[in-house]
């Protein structure tokens, strides 16, 4: 059975999921030429003055960036895609409820006779909305309250805090985030947290209090971040009857990282992508800014989409990671990766690959795994056009290797490790998109090249997740 | 001698002077050496100079808590019990006083403040019952947080968790502890030679709210029975040292009434609250009457009280009046 | 350690002999380790020699996290995991070694009595000497407790370790004394073992029991540990029979390791 395992320990977003048919499938409306619109084409407009009606605690200054493209328009067409692309700029900071745009001839003393004026009329958000919801996971129920404050300063800052209250454990957690007026791309956060996760493949019990900011750009066509992170992490055993090697890892160590990642997205969707590509490489160096642990981590991951003929797709991705320890210090438990699950290789349990001690799983220091899916529309097509399109069946071949490295021995060493005692898996199943943030899939798999130690779940396995391999 | 110090310490129920272990401890130390100690049996910790109970407050002003350091304190004053043991049998003392503490006592506090029957049912109830209103309401639990955390602290552990393991676990030690206690006794009458010394008083302190309290799950007391020599060196040193009184069965003492109606408390709550929410309730009446002016009393009230003597007729005509506005 | 898994190890354990790869893990010697933690392992020890028991000691900076109690010193033998000296006692029990097997029922209950004095007096006023003394803690035991650890983590652990520590002692009780108080109880249980021992080799007769083992511990750790404060080496010193038995364990089962 496939649960969501948040490894990464990251809280989970504060909105909800939505459901229904997304703006990703609709084609972006584009407004076609008609007889009428071409006389309206050529008639030259001059946009004298654009307002924003129903600012209250918003800055005014944050808003010209956004707004500014409006006054370059030459005719009306154009005064009408450019205020769209405006306001959706003004949403997309997320400081509004609603926004509308109305354009007007210009009145008043210094009118001229094609002059426009353009209207935004928007209702700001809240100063403070709450959310409450419950969670139930792995044997644990939990209430998460969320408190959000959008546009503190009236720059777009947003301060959000979550406090999740757990049969087991409990979590909360600050977050603080500047956008960069005029630049929204650009943006700075702030976070403080604490977070408790259980992981019964290991027998492992973690809590992490930690610090981070984060400073995110754009380049060109990629999206930037450099992140520095502080965390108490403490490792306990989860039962009496947990493994010796993971009771040595068991106390208390603090980690100090700097991380930089790079991805590039052109896929349509994040869920079930149509088209697109997806390239993200994410490298973390800890212990030179302080703290005990002291390694280089490197991994990346690669997605290819394409469609096919009949609304159906071929997606393939890679992924890979490192970890170097640096200093003799031996890596820890909590900075390895894991493979295996419903969200990664199918037809194993989750994350219950690679090294292991006891039946309980260590993870290991390099890995590498890929997938080739084919995903069609269900067969006969049921409720097509509303709820039916919302399914999707998959064919899928999973293969993916984890092992720990003797850093002693060369690159050649290390690529025959990795490539002797492969896992590999196939199968299909049907799976379902939960708006934009997750999907469910249920999937029959056949595992193949299992090694001693790993445990599988061969049949009809479920999962749920955010990031399918 | 001195006049006699004040010593405030829990009440009694059950046949036993006090319910607290510590207390009884001190009290039966009192009597075996034969100190003078004045009783103020209380229900409420906060009145106790200390805060905790027992107290003992010194001629010179001092107070002290621990039982440990009462019985210093008295044998300072020459009232020592444990004159004629020899140092052999002082080492002994420290070592099963010692030995009870770490194994018995822990299991006590759980049997009555951690095992969820014996505290909803006895424990609870009796302090709610002896305790004045309104501490009633909070003080238990609060005391019960403070003792579940003693439990956690002597332990060393980082949560308590009351479930089963920890009451087998617990048990297993006081079960033993019982025994070695009894297999130290063997069939001698007291634990040195035929007079009680300090470390008598420790055991019975410990054993008699064991043998005496009706709890609910009394695994315990049952253990107990089963040893028959420390069951009767529970009920000799009562019969010697704390004869049945007549007014000892009600928790009261000669010497401190408890002003705040604890006395009520015989009678069983529900005439208080009734008598509470029948005030309560004729109080909301009366005034929702007078603010929404269904009635008025004011002006004709206030006119009587300043014209006494003048105004004898007049009065009796306003009274009248008043009567019928009234009707 | 529960009920049900002591029943379960015991039966688990008869049936294996003792490996020769078994070990004790404790905390870092030269840097980390504390009066008390150190005292509690080489009882430990002690009593594993007396069994004739061979055990290997490990070091490790995060011990005390490692042990299923919490609690100093454990030890990992074959694939079950134990910790303190009283489980450890049932535990080799249950392979057929005991010391305590020749006494009978009222020196045994006077022996579990004096390991209690000596849990309930020594070891608390140890704890005591060692986080509630401003002088040691400051000086000795915070800086030693989080050594390994990089900053800010160390000063939270220590700082976390002593506020424990210090509501353990309210809770019992021992929070209002003072240390000359805490000395004057710590002599009283000297004097205590002193008369209990008496002229005798070991506290019970001819052969050592786990009594002798811990009250070594405790006492020769006192004696070779170098505190701000050396009072309750002085206080021992004045027990002669107690100093000769230190001696007499030390030659015979630690010769050529201590000087």
């Amino acid at each position: 059975m496939g649960t969501v395992h948040a490894r990464s320990l990251d809280p989970l977003p504060m909105h909800g999921p939505e459901l229904g048919v997304q703006a990703d499938d609709i084609e972006s409306a584009h407004i076609e030429p008609e007889p009428n619109q071409e006389v309206l084409e050529n008639k030259d407009v001059v946009v004298q003055r654009v307002h924003i009606d129903g600012l209250g605690r918003t800055k005014e200054d944050l808003l010209t960036y956004e707004i500014a493209d409006v006054f370059r328009a030459k005719n009306l067409i154009d005064v009408m895609r450019k205020s769209h692309a405006a306001r959706q700029k003004l949403l997309r900071l997320g400081i509004f409820r609603k926004v509308e745009v109305v354009i007007d001839t210009s009145r008043g003393a210094d009118a001229l006779p094609n002059g426009l004026d353009v209207t935004f009329e928007v209702t700001e958000l809240r100063r403070l909305t709450g959310s409450y919801s419950t969670m139930v996971g792995n044997n644990e129920g939990s209430m998460v309250m969320g408190l959000k404050l959008p546009n503190v300063f009236g720059r777009a800052e947003k301060l959000t805090c979550q406090f999740s209250y757990g049969t087991k454990e409990t979590s909360y957690g600050v977050s603080f985030f500047k956008p960069q007026p005029g630049n929204f791309e650009r943006n700075l956060t702030f976070n403080a947290y604490k977070v408790t996760g259980q992981f019964p493949w290991s027998s492992l019990r973690e809590t992490d209090r930690g610090i981070s900011a984060e400073l995110s750009f754009p380049l060109w066509k990629t999206s930037q971040t450099l992140k520095w992170e502080g965390v108490w992490r403490e490792l306990g055993c989860l039962a009496r009857t947990a493994s010796f090697a993971i009771r040595e890892e068991s106390g208390h160590s603090l980690k100090s990282s700097l991380s930089h990642s790079m991805s590039i997205d052109t896929r349509n969707s994040s869920i079930l992508p149509r088209k697109g590509g997806l390239l993200k490489i994410h490298q973390e160096l800890a212990g030179y800014t302080g703290g005990d642990a002291s390694f280089l981590k490197e991994d990346f991951e690669i997605q290819l989409n394409k469609s096919l003929f009949w609304d159906s797709v071929l997606s393939a991705s890679l992924w890979g990671g490192l970890l170097l320890p640096i200093g003799e210090r031996a890596t820890s438990i909590a900075d390895r990766f894991y493979l295996g699950g419903p969200t990664s290789i199918r037809g194993f349990s989750m994350y219950s690959m690679g090294p292991q001690s006891e039946g309980d799983y260590l993870g290991g220091e390099a890995y590498w795994a890929g997938g080739l899916h084919l995903y069609t529309p269900l067969p006969f097509r049921p409720g097509k056009g509303g709820f039916g399109d919302l399914f999707r069946t998959h064919f899928f071949l999973n293969a993916g290797n984890l092992c720990n490295l003797n850093y002693g021995e060369g690159p050649q060493a290390h690529l025959k490790k990795l490539a002797e005692c492969i896992r590999w898996s196939y199968g299909l199943g049907v799976l379902l998109r939960l708006g934009n943030i997750a999907r469910l899939e249920l999937n029959y798999c056949i595992p193949m090249g299992v090694q001693s130690g790993d445990r599988i779940c061969d049949g009809v396995q479920f999962g749920a997740g955010i990031r399918f391999l | 001698m001195a006049a006699p110090e004040e010593l405030f310490c829990w009440e009694g129920d059950w046949g036993l002077p006090s319910i607290s272990t510590e207390c009884l401890v001190v009290l039966a130390y009192a009597k075996f050496a034969g100190a003078p100690l004045s009783l103020r049996k209380i229900s409420n910790p906060w009145r106790s100079p200390s805060g905790l109970l027992p107290a003992l407050r010194t001629n010179q002003k001092t107070v002290l808590s621990r039982p440990s350091e009462i019985i210093i304190h008295l044998r300072k004053q020459k009232y020592n019990a444990d004159f004629d043991l020899s140092a052999k049998e002082g080492a002994d003392s420290l070592a099963f006083i010692s030995l009870m503490e770490e194994k018995l006592a822990p299991a006590l506090i759980y049997t009555f403040w951690g095992e969820s029957a014996n505290y909803v049912e006895v424990t609870r109830r009796w302090h709610a019952e002896h305790m004045p209103f309104p501490l009633r309401f909070f003080l238990p639990s609060w005391i019960q947080s403070q003792q579940l955390e003693k439990l956690r602290l002597l332990r060393g552990d980082d949560v308590l968790d009351v479930s089963g393991e920890l009451e087998k676990e617990l048990y297993h030690d006081a079960f033993e502890c019982m025994n070695l206690l009894s297999q130290r006794l063997g069939s001698h009458k007291f634990f040195f030679g035929d007079s009680p010394s300090s470390l008598d008083a420790y055991v019975f302190g410990h054993l008699a709210p064991i043998l005496k309290s009706k709890l609910p799950n009394g695994k315990l007391q049952q253990h107990l029975r089963n040893l028959d020599n420390l069951s009767n060196f529970c009920s000799n040193i009562l019969l010697l040292y704390f004869p049945r009184d007549p007014n000892r069965e009600g928790g009261t003492s000669t010497v401190t009434p408890q002003p705040e109606g604890g006395d009520l408390d015989h009678v069983p709550n529900k005439r208080m609250k009734q008598f509470l929410s029948v005030i309560v309730a004729m109080g909301a009446m009366l005034s929702y009457a007078l603010v929404t002016g269904m009635v008025s009393l004011e002006h004709f009230h206030t006119k009587v009280q300043e014209e006494p003597q003048d105004s004898q007729p007049i009065t009796a005509q306003h009274h009248y009046q008043e009567e019928e506005g009234e009707g | 350690m529960s009920l049900a898994t002591e029943a379960f190890m015991s039966q688990i354990a008869a049936a294996e002999p003792w490996p020769e790869n078994a070990t004790l893990y404790q905390p870092l010697r030269e840097d980390q380790i504390l009066l008390s933690d150190c005292a509690s392992s080489l009882a430990v020890q002690a009593f594993l020699r007396m069994c004739g028991l061979p055990v290997q000691v490990v070091c490790r900076a995060n011990a005390e996290y490692m042990s299923p109690s919490g609690k100093i010193p454990f030890i990992h033998v074959g694939n079950q995991v134990v910790s303190e000296l009283g489980p450890i006692v049932q535990f080799t029990k249950a392979k057929g070694h005991s010391l305590s097997a020749g006494l009978d029922d009222v020196q045994r209950a006077e022996m579990k009595a004096y390991m209690e004095l000596v849990n309930n007096m020594l070891l608390t006023a140890e704890l005591y000497v060692q986080w509630c003394d401003d002088a040691t803690a400051t000086e000795i035991s915070r800086p030693r407790y989080s050594s390994p650890y990089s900053w800010p983590l160390n000063n939270i652990l220590a700082f976390q370790k002593q506020w424990e520590v210090r509501r353990k002692m309210n809770a019992i009780g021992w929070g209002g004394k003072t240390l000359e108080k805490v000395y004057e109880d710590v002599s009283q249980c000297f004097q205590a073992l002193s008369q209990r021992l008496g002229t005798q080799t070991y506290f019970f007769a001819k052969q050592p029991t786990e009594l002798d083992a811990l009250v070594f511990g405790h006492l020769f750790t006192i004696l070779t540990t170098r505190l701000t404060n050396n009072e309750l080496a002085e206080r021992i010193k004045s027990y002669s029979n107690l100093l000769s038995f230190c001696r007499r364990i030390e030659q015979t089962y630690f010769e050529g390791k201590h000087s």
